[in-house]
């Protein structure tokens, strides 16, 4: 039983302008941890916010659980008060004229909760935050990390079915953040509610989420696993929206004219000949390696002629710029480099580590099966994009 | 329904009909877009209906006039318009007081702008001495009603020309000429002195937030210091002091107290005392021809000043992050300007204060002699004079005015503050766009008609029994009424900013939580928003205490209030009381100014500008 749908959603705020969303199909199960991940301006809060209440739709139908809780054809919208649903604001919201204790007590109150259960299970989830001590404190008096466990506590207080996160942790800086991830993925444990989280970080997606939807320009791109959507990136987008340093991409169309390009040509009419329709590959930094001799490319691998333009390290790791026949491609390794500014030698890739998608950037099905030779994944992945 | 079943809906787009009715029930869903639409309502009978009555009776024959005309009142006729602007008559009607109005202005205006000018410089980027100090001191004028300065000016300047007791320098032998006393040369002085503190603030806001890392980056480039001021600096404070000027301007067209105080004895007309002549004269055709004139003028200046906003808005970058403000050393000319902006401040605000104090402790003008000093006119009794045998505050009239005052303007101030608060709210939560845009553009609208001409078109409305509404004249309604009207542009204003500044996310939050409407508004909205509340009644009824041209039109003696009792004062050559009371409605504006700065912790020239 899924604990949200949405079908066919969409969103316009008027005027000229383009949809913030459009036809947007998306199951989100029970008990699921699920990342709603994009550029600034793709949708995403605008989706949360919809699923909310707190915006209506243009179009489509959301449902939680068995309840159409917004349905334009007809006409039914139940008010975000009566949906149930916990959401704790990118900026907090709290309440800046009320007591820590008060702002975490007042969904309670509203539902005329009884006094000692009230006090029990706001004690409770206080304590689960380590904001106890802060009880009679205002909003204004803490730290951001601190308003931050307020906010989260107020909305887990009230035990809600789903509970929404919108960018939480953005405001927050970097050592706090790692923490508070931390703390999100224990109470997504210890409490089992569904989660849907919105964010721009992919870091924060890949670690917290169990599955991510990946959004852009309002439109849903491919929604997997953190380690679906890393390792078969389901188009250009995607492959390109996520991981640090980018993919490099080639661009394969018979009008590219990049020396590159065309040496994979060559590479890819030989290895598999039955392949076509290639649009553009693409590799990502750690699959690079680079080798001095020609004897250290591992066998049936792309390789070509490259030249090292800097190495930058970055604590730990390693990026290494590379020009090979006049396009610039990026590597990244975690061992130390034997090589320095100015050597020549040859950048080589496996087979099966190549991202290809077709003329309209899609993954190329047809290439999965040919350079990896798995046919379940891809077929696993169509089934979960689209709900019947 | 089941889940299924609307599913099976889906598939089939929804109509214009089914998206509409969706849409209607989430507007309904909640109280905000019905108490809009009242508001909406409400404003429309207090701001439009006025105004296009007064339009209308423009052109409709009035009564009395019949016969003259010769056709039946309320025909159509441009008779009005023709003799205000093309008859014999015109000249004093329409074409003198317009030209006068004109000079006036021009010459205020460039007076300011070339001492408030240098002054904001002085106050917002440079180290002259007392700085701090002066940056209010200088803003006092703008607390204090425009008039309390011309009153000043009598009682030093007044001569012979006109009965009453002697202004100083008339007493002390040297009588000055008319042309000093009254007209264009004093009314010119004294808005000039009063239009300063409008360049301190608006200018000198623009300038404060001027980063200097951009006059730097010139710098770095190889720009002369010349080529910094015209190229880099000027460009970008030109929408500030254009909007400084355009604000003005759209004051002085308005600005009666002064010009009916200096004016009047040798019948130097601005705009707003010619119409104030026609109605008392009851040639409502005409007052209503001079009303929409000058609500034409004010229309044109306050749009050119819109694009001018709109314009500066481009510029939002300047001054964010990591803005820098660097204040220019003065050298050997720190003491020279320290003592520029001082001769101001005494010029504009010490003298005329000080002036004023002295003249309601003095028996006898400019004598200095101890024994002409007594506090009579403040607490004495048994005096010799034919009323007002009393000191002014142990007058039942003074506190018969100032009940009414407290009364009148208090509760317009909190009934505007509510509606502010509400048309806030509103416009920024109602998912009904056009119904908030009406509402901020309603609200706005008595701020591009001034307040002789707004009070002629509630005369017009309210003279008479009109449907269900009785004729209003005459009643304190009819103040409180135009005064709520009159002040919504700022309380509207404020509401509206407040509301912004709130956001949606602390009452979404409460909404998240299963608050309902009433809820948040009792828990949530009300209590965060009480400062903003209590200035947007507190700053109306000190506008409203120091307010002329409404009650001038408005008010009886029934209803009088301070500022009609003043001048009335005035007109009664009751020197000493009429400027006692000046100086009390003063330190009420003044120290209910400071009040609300203390309350909100923000200053006036922010407000100002916005």
């Amino acid at each position: 039983m899924p604990a949200i749908t949405l079908h066919g959603a969409e969103k316009n705020y008027g005027g000229n302008a383009a949809n913030a969303v459009s036809d947007l199909n998306l199951e989100i199960n029970d008990g699921e941890f699920m990342c709603l991940l994009g550029p600034s301006g793709c949708g995403k809060t605008t989706t949360l916010r919809m699923v909310a209440g707190l915006e209506h739709l243009t179009g489509g139908t959301i449902t939680v659980g068995e309840r159409v809780v917004d349905c334009v054809s007809s006409g039914t919208f139940v008010s975000p008060e009566k949906r149930g649903m916990g959401l704790v604001f990118q900026s907090y919201a709290l309440w800046p004229h009320m007591t820590i204790e008060r702002n975490t007590d007042f969904g309670l109150r509203l539902r005329k909760v009884p006094k000692a259960e009230r006090e029990a299970r706001v004690q409770r989830v206080m304590e689960t935050l380590g904001i106890e001590k802060y009880r009679n404190r205002y909003p204004s008096q803490l730290s951001g990390g601190q308003q931050q466990r307020v906010a989260l506590a107020r909305m887990l207080a009230v035990n809600p079915d789903v509970l929404l996160l919108d960018e939480p942790l953005s405001n927050l800086d970097a050592r706090l953040r790692l923490e508070m991830r931390a703390e999100l993925k224990r109470l997504h444990e210890e409490f089992r509610t569904t989660i849907v989280f919105v964010t721009h970080d992919q870091w924060e997606a890949m670690t917290l989420a169990t599955s991510i939807a990946v959004m852009s320009e309002g439109a849903l791109q491919q929604v997997g696993t953190p380690n679906d959507i890393y390792e078969r990136p389901a188009n250009r987008f995607v492959a390109e929206f996520v991981g640090s340093p980018p993919i490099n991409i080639i661009e394969m169309g018979e009008a590219s004219t990049n020396p590159l390009a065309a040496s994979a040509r060559a590479w890819f009419a030989r290895h598999f000949p039955r392949l076509a329709d290639i649009g553009s590959i693409g590799m990502r930094p750690e699959s690079l390696a680079i080798a001095l001799e020609a004897e250290a490319v591992s066998e049936g691998a792309f390789h070509e002629k490259a030249r090292v333009s800097g190495v930058l390290p970055t604590g730990g790791s390693w990026i290494i710029e590379l020009q090979s026949m006049g396009t610039k491609l990026f590597l990244t390794t975690h061992q130390p480099p034997a090589i320095s500014d100015g050597d020549e030698g040859y950048v080589h890739i496996r087979p099966e580590a190549l991202h290809v998608f077709d003329r309209d950037g899609v993954r190329h099905a047809a290439a999965d099966i040919q350079l990896r030779g798995d046919v379940g994944n891809a077929a696993r992945k169509a089934a979960r994009k689209v709900p019947a | 329904m089941s889940a299924a079943s609307e599913r099976e809906m889906v598939r089939t787009a929804p109509g214009i009909w089914q998206k509409l009715r969706y849409r209607a029930r989430v507007a309904l869903r909640e109280p905000t877009t019905l108490i809009g639409i009242l508001v909406a309502l409400l404003f429309a009978y207090l701001i439009i209906v006025p105004i296009l009555s007064l339009l209308v009776d423009a052109g409709r024959v009035q009564f009395g006039d019949e016969r003259r005309i010769g056709s039946e009142p309320g025909a159509w006729t441009f008779y009005y318009i023709s003799r205000a602007l093309f008859s014999p008559v015109a000249g004093n009607l329409f074409w003198a007081p317009l030209f006068n109005t004109l000079s006036v202005a021009f010459g205020a205006i460039s007076i300011s702008l070339a001492i408030g000018g240098p002054l904001a410089w002085l106050v917002s980027r440079t180290d002259m001495l007392g700085r701090r100090w002066f940056s209010t001191a200088l803003i006092v004028p703008f607390m204090l009603p425009a008039w309390t300065f011309a009153l000043a000016w009598t009682t030093l300047f007044k001569n012979r020309s006109v009965g009453g007791q002697l202004g100083w320098f008339e007493a002390l032998g040297l009588a000055p000429p008319d042309w000093l006393a009254y007209g264009q040369v004093p009314i010119t002085i004294i808005l000039a002195l009063n239009y300063i503190p409008f360049f301190i603030l608006l200018f000198g806001n623009a300038l404060r937030r001027f980063d200097s890392q951009l006059e730097d980056s010139a710098r770095m480039l190889g720009a002369k210091s010349s080529t910094v001021a015209i190229r880099i600096i000027g460009p970008m404070m030109l929408p500030a002091l254009m909007s400084a000027i355009i604000l003005a301007f759209a004051k002085c067209i308005g600005e009666f107290g002064v010009p009916y105080v200096l004016g009047l004895p040798v019948n130097y007309d601005l705009l707003a005392t010619g119409l104030y002549r026609s109605i008392s004269s009851r040639q409502t055709g005409v007052a209503a021809v001079l009303a929409a004139a000058i609500m034409l003028i004010g229309v044109i200046s306050l749009l050119v000043d819109a694009r001018l906003v709109r314009e500066a808005r481009k510029f939002v970058t300047v001054g964010s992050k990591g803005a820098m403000v660097r204040r220019s050393a003065l050298g050997r000319f720190r003491i020279p300007a320290t003592a520029f902006a001082a001769v101001i401040f005494i010029v504009s605000v010490g003298l005329p204060l000080l002036t004023l104090t002295l003249s309601t402790i003095m028996r006898v003008p400019a004598s200095f002699a101890l024994s002409n000093f007594t506090l009579d006119y403040w607490i004495g009794t048994d005096l010799e004079t034919v009323a007002l045998r009393t000191g002014i505050l142990l007058s039942p009239a003074l506190w018969n005015a100032a009940l009414n005052t407290l009364s009148i303007v208090g509760t317009a101030s909190l009934c505007s503050g509510l509606l502010g608060l509400l048309v806030g709210y509103v416009v920024v939560r109602t998912p009904l766009r056009p119904l908030a845009g009406f509402l901020r553009q309603v609200t706005f609208l008595p701020y591009l008609v001034p307040g002789i001409a707004f009070a002629a078109a509630y005369l017009s409305l309210f003279a008479v029994q009109r449907g269900p509404i009785p004729a209003l004249y005459g009643t304190a309604a009819i103040l409180m009424l135009a005064l709520i009207a009159d002040q919504m542009p700022y309380a509207s204003r404020a509401g509206i900013s407040a509301m912004m500044q709130l956001g949606k996310d602390p009452e979404e939050a409460a909404q998240i939580s299963g608050a309902g409407w009433f809820r948040r508004m009792v828990s949530i909205v009300v209590p965060i928003q009480k400062g903003a509340l209590v200035t947007g009644v507190l700053l109306p009824f000190i506008s409203g205490i120091k307010g002329l041209s409404l009650f001038v039109i408005l008010a009886v003696p029934a209803t009088d209030v301070l500022t009609t009792y003043s001048l009335r004062l005035v007109d009664y050559n009751y020197t000493q009381a009429a400027n006692a009371v000046v100086l009390i409605i003063a330190a009420i504006a003044y120290f209910g100014t400071l009040l609300a700065q203390k309350l909100t912790k923000t200053n006036l020239a922010d407000g100002l500008g916005s």
